[in-house]
């Protein structure tokens, strides 16, 4: 194909024109983007509480266990879905929406249909809390949402997946770029993964081990197959965009799409090393899990050569700031997934906070961190408004940069040496757990630096929504010393 | 119940496995494979260029210039 598939109609296109085509598609997708980011924050701020009261148990467990809805047993998966489906997934479904409509390169279509996925979303997420609070929990991890719960996010769910279909079928003749190729690929699987573990353990459930086996298969596939798509495409757009460079390697970032296609689903039974499966299940899983290494070094060399030499632009760039951290601890946690699944090292690894650690470096430092600064992007576009404060924005990249580094460099000792514990057998039980105590206390500080930040960012939010104070004619950034910043010029 | 439930996922897998096969034969034939150096820089526009760092927000007026940071490349 020549070059000139991408630039169409060179005659006609001047830079005010697609100035002005690019500002009538973010405005296209503001309702639909502020209903989903909205909600996203606001389900942020309940499963931080969830989150806060989970983890003050660990220091004091009998902290508010004269109501039954706010045992550990309840507020935990609490937490974890709502974080999961209320933060993440609504965060994550808010950003797609944006990137799809620009790389379509047409305004969004459709928004009834969006709408409508939010109000289910929602609905779906508030039984499902209130449902697991109340007792009626599965014990499933990650589809802890009883099925009256999940029938709404699965209605929601399909809604999405039948806009992204009818978007893509609406773009601009062109090359369909790498971050569209994750969205789509997270917008037809998940929908599908979700319906189909639905249906084996909830619906008509299937016996024995093998609801393990369908359990992680889910489980480990709502990060690689949702998530991971989500938090690279906007990664992948958003670091080559702000920075105005194109990605370092355009051929990795294809071959890396295609081969966590081809990976990532088989990743699943590395967390059942050790239990009652067939042999070749779980080998199968580990070589594929090390298999990983090549979608995440490929990724890894992108990001970080795409920002060498210009990584002074953390010092301005909020988006840059929030997303370069999130894509650097995709590496990590990447890297740090495959190492646990190898059994020797898995041994030690199971059952302990070293887990607990990996899931938070996997879904708040690398998922997280990039809806933040994609939200910092994105939201003054759709919005038409400043974010107000860039001391805001600074105080919530700190509380939450430091919070979650400690909360993953203490939960990962705390893990290795309580694993360590619980494989000698001249320590009982009960001194492996004495062992975890100041372990969790840290966590628990750790946790509430977090909250600050979240508190903060929702504020920062809320000002921005109601367009308090003075129009701003120029991005918030962190720096406004002339001399720190690059050279201004006029367009 | 359970068996019309096991044709249904089978059906699933059977689909959605074959969409992405055909989805990879689509793009290698579309010519999405080729010319990759004009596939990375087709997120930039004659407004955005290449070179030219974009955290500021796009206004409607065209008539007014955005400020925004210069090259840093």
């Amino acid at each position: 194909m020549s070059a000139t598939m991408t630039e169409p109609h060179p005659s006609t296109v001047t830079p005010e024109t697609e100035r002005e085509l690019r500002s009538a598609i973010d405005a296209s997708t503001r309702l639909p983007v502020v209903l989903f980011y909205g909600s996203a924050i606001f389900w942020l701020l309940i499963g931080t509480v969830l989150a806060l009261l989970a983890s003050f148990k660990m220091n004091a467990p009998h902290f508010l266990d004269q109501w039954g809805w706010l045992t550990f047993g309840r507020v935990r998966p609490a937490h974890l879905n709502v974080v999961v489906y209320g933060w993440a997934s609504a965060a994550g479904i808010g950003t797609a929406l944006w990137l799809m409509a620009r790389l379509c390169r047409t305004p969004l279509k459709h928004s009834k249909l969006l709408i409508s996925a939010a109000i289910f979303w929602n609905i779906g997420v508030l039984l499902g809390t209130l449902g697991i609070l109340a007792g009626d929990g599965r014990s499933i991890e990650w589809l802890e949402f009883p099925n009256y719960a999940s029938f709404m996010l699965f209605v929601a769910f399909g809604l999405i997946a039948v806009w992204a279909v009818i978007m893509f079928r609406f773009r601009q003749p062109g090359h369909v770029y790498v971050s569209q190729w994750y969205l789509l690929a997270a917008m037809m699987w998940f929908p599908w993964l979700y319906t189909t573990a639905n249906l084996l353990l909830n619906f008509q459930p299937i016996q024995g081990g093998a609801q393990g086996a369908v359990n992680w298969w889910y489980g480990h596939n709502a990060l690689g197959l949702w998530f991971t798509p989500i938090g690279l495409a906007t990664a992948y757009y958003l670091i080559p965009k702000v920075l105005g460079r194109p990605i370092h390697s355009y051929y990795l970032s294809i071959l890396g799409f295609w081969s966590l296609a081809l990976f990532y689903s088989w990743n699943g039974m590395h967390h059942l090393i050790g239990g009652p499966f067939p042999a070749w299940m779980i080998s199968a899983s580990v070589v594929a899990s090390v298999m990983m290494v090549i979608p995440v070094l490929t990724t890894a060399i992108n990001h970080h050569m795409t920002v060498r030499g210009n990584f002074q632009a953390l010092q301005w760039s909020p988006t840059l700031r929030f997303t370069v951290f999130g894509a650097m601890c995709y590496t990590l946690a990447s890297l740090q997934g495959v190492s646990m699944a190898v059994p020797s090292l898995n041994v030690v690894t199971h059952f302990t906070h070293y887990t607990v650690g990996h899931a938070h470096l996997g879904l708040y430092a690398f998922f997280t961190m990039v809806m933040f600064g994609a939200m910092y992007y994105i939201l003054p576009r759709v919005v038409g408004w400043e974010w107000p404060s860039a001391r805001l924005i600074r105080w919530h990249f700190w509380m939450v940069a430091i919070g979650i580094g400690m909360m993953v460099v203490v939960l990962t000792l705390g893990g290795i040496f309580q694993g360590l514990a619980l494989l000698d057998p001249n320590i009982t039980f009960m001194a492996t757990l004495e062992y975890t105590k100041p372990w969790l206390f840290l966590r628990s500080i750790s946790g509430v630096l977090l909250s600050i930040g979240h508190v903060i960012f929702a504020v920062s939010f809320t000002l921005l929504l109601l367009k308090v104070g003075v129009r701003k004619d120029e991005p918030t950034l962190f720096t406004t010393d002339e001399d720190r910043q690059p050279e201004v010029s006029q367009a | 119940m359970n068996t019309a439930m096991y044709v249904l996922l089978a059906a699933g897998m059977v689909f959605f496995g074959g969409t992405t096969v055909a989805a990879f034969y689509w793009a290698a034939r579309t010519g999405q494979f080729r010319n990759l150096e004009a596939g990375a820089r087709s997120i930039f526009d004659g407004d955005e260029p290449v070179g030219t760092a974009t955290d500021s927000f796009a206004d409607r007026r065209a008539d007014r210039p955005v400020r925004r940071p210069g090259s840093i490349a």
